[in-house]
């Protein structure tokens, strides 16, 4: 389990990560989605104890990394930037870093196995291809049989086959395993089919956290914007079964289970004053888009069952339509 | 978090695997790391060879050379003479070889690896330096063996031979392995400061090589006082008899009359120096 309470990165002037609040549970796959530049990969620096938090700490299992008696049977780190040296053959690679934990020639074999280097890990990783690096760096991870795989855009560079591979690998080790994986990737695609739970994160903020199913339904179901000065009574009488309306800021309402032509004439038919009707939709990527990009008010929405609720809402107001239905 | 602490399942129990981080374990990882690099075997080989066959060469140009009177060099006769000519080049090669054992890991990346296996840092930064120091000193006992035993065996009818039974010979025969381990050390240490290649093995170059001649020859007094406790010029205090010292200091400008191990500890407090704040350094840093 990794634990992170505000944790926060500042380089010179930029704040890469900004007093972020998370907990990865075991047992799961836990995706970690953003935009490149969002503080993906130096949340992961910071986890393992290559980069130093500015503010807040982050554990795992209880404890900081570096206090662990045995750090790579704890976590097995593949981060974004290529870790080995270039004129050193995979294998040796891969015995040099077991020999720190006294993990033998054995188990170094085990890996190569696994990750299918069997054929070049006498091969000087300088003339690796990405995805056999990507393989080595996977290799690496494993090799001390870790509680907790923490791996950075795995996928990158990876042919079919091996895209198939992480994602069969990652979710038998947590649901047969009990271990706890933090998957870091931008494609909301294969997030989709790999992680059992998202934390979206831009601009070094999370932006929502939750179950991938509520995250991806939140961020995809039609959802329509009504801002009005009656905003109470007209709650009132748009909510019923198949329809829920949340109150987002003073005098707007987010309904869900109602199309923006309904909500309109229900309005008009009540006489109720309205200053903005948006019906708003999107496919997988626009919902991710949406979510990541700071001008869309999706993040002011806490996910439902979640205890950490997603920072303060500051809606941008979209230009103001009225009656119509804009599909 | 104490409910979720609770739920989390311990099927996977880590407690039962024997994998452990240790000292002993990490000079284990350090020794492979440093032996399977292409770097290790060309600097050591360059070493081995430059030195042994200097030792040769210049006994060689020694014994031919015209005698004092005759306008020759004046410690044609020294036996240690040649040994201390092949040093001061073949340092270099161990000086290169010290900045790349830590340098390398910085240009690659290999040291985010390194740093995550061994997340106190510390540790890793100590087992490189041993093992750098062993693996030198074990090469330089090598090179200064082959090559005084060479030297004899063509050179000690010309009454050029190291004589292994004065005990006064044992010590610069040793200290020369000593002297060459620990300028390795002080090259790692500037190169675990600087974490570049090129700017470590320049620095520490320009230390060796190019101050002691510029402080030598230039005539002001600052320098001229400087000299002595170059970090090449004082260790190497340690591979001369105690005959060679005094020579030495009778001919001082400045009437230093440091001993051989007191310019030895002029090199290792530079190394303590370096090595010390590359140490802070490391701890602070983001890697």
């Amino acid at each position: 389990m990794i634990e992170a309470h505000d944790l926060t990165k500042r380089y010179g002037t930029k704040l890469a990560v900004d007093g972020i609040s998370f907990t990865v549970q075991p047992g799961r796959v836990t995706g970690f989605l953003g935009p490149n530049g969002a503080g993906k990969s130096t949340t992961m620096r910071m986890i393992v104890g290559l980069d130093k938090p500015t503010h807040g700490s982050v554990t795992v299992n209880g404890k900081r990394y570096a206090e662990h008696h045995s750090p790579l049977t704890q976590v097995g780190a593949l981060l974004e930037a290529k870790a080995v040296h270039t004129g050193r053959s995979a294998r040796n690679h891969l015995r040099a870093i077991a020999a720190t934990h006294g993990i033998g020639d054995k188990r170094v074999n085990e890996v190569i196995s696994m990750t299918g280097l069997d054929t070049v890990a006498k091969r000087r990783v300088g003339g690796f291809s990405l995805g056999m690096g990507q393989r080595l760096g996977i290799a690496a991870a494993l090799v001390g049989d870790p509680q907790t795989l923490i791996l950075d855009e795995p996928v990158n560079g990876l042919d079919p086959e091996g895209v198939l591979w992480v994602r069969n690998l990652v979710k038998y080790l947590a649901a047969s395993e009990g271990r706890t994986i933090f998957l870091s990737s931008h494609l909301m695609s294969e997030m989709a089919v790999t992680a059992d739970h998202l934390i979206v994160i831009g601009r070094g903020k999370i932006i929502a956290d939750g179950p991938v199913d509520s995250v991806i339904a939140q961020a995809t179901r039609a959802t329509v914007r009504v801002r009005s000065p009656q905003a109470t009574d007209l709650a009132a009488r748009l909510a019923g079964p198949a329809v829920t309306v949340t109150p987002a800021e003073d005098g707007l309402l987010e309904i869900h289970g109602a199309t923006a032509v309904e909500v309109g004439e229900i309005a008009a038919k009540h006489g109720f004053v309205l200053h903005e009707l948006t019906p708003m939709s999107g496919s997988l990527e626009e919902a991710y888009m949406s979510l990541t990009s700071e001008s869309v008010e999706y993040h002011s929405a806490a996910l439902p069952g979640e205890e950490s609720a997603p920072h303060g809402a500051h809606a941008a107001t979209a230009a103001p339509t009225t009656g119509e239905d804009a599909r | 978090m104490s409910t979720a602490v609770a739920t989390e399942p311990h099927r996977h129990a880590t407690a039962e695997k024997p994998y452990r981080l240790s000292f002993a374990h990490l000079l284990r990882g350090e020794w492979i790391k440093f032996w399977s690099v292409r770097s290790t075997i060309w600097t050591l080989g360059v070493f081995l060879v430059a030195t042994v066959g200097l030792v040769v060469l210049i006994s060689l140009a020694y014994v031919n050379a015209p005698s004092p009177e005759q306008g020759g060099p004046p410690d044609a006769s020294d036996a240690l003479g040649p040994l201390m000519f092949a040093v001061t080049l073949g340092q270099l090669a161990v000086a290169v070889l010290g900045a790349l054992t830590i340098t390398s890991e910085y240009t690659t990346g290999m040291i985010r690896s390194s740093l995550t296996a061994a997340p106190k840092r510390l540790p890793v930064l100590w087992s490189k330096a041993i093992v750098l120091v062993v693996a030198v000193f074990g090469a330089a006992l090598v090179a200064v063996a082959a090559g005084t035993a060479l030297q004899s065996l063509f050179f000690d009818s010309k009454g050029l031979s190291v004589d292994f039974s004065d005990p006064d010979m044992i010590r610069p025969l040793v200290g020369t392995a000593v002297y060459l381990a620990t300028i390795a050390l002080f090259s790692f240490a500037l190169g675990a400061l600087m974490r570049h290649s090129a700017a470590a093995i320049a620095t520490v170059l320009g230390l060796l090589l190019v101050a002691p001649i510029l402080f030598g020859s230039i005539p002001w007094k600052p320098l001229t006082y400087m000299f002595p406790f170059l970090p090449g010029v004082a260790g190497q205090q340690l591979t001369q008899t105690d005959a060679q010292l005094e020579v030495a200091a009778a001919s001082s400008p400045i009437g230093a009359d440091l001993t051989a191990w007191q310019g030895y500890g002029v090199l290792v407090l530079w190394v303590v120096v370096v090595l010390g704040v590359a140490a802070i350094l490391l701890k602070k840093r983001d890697a």
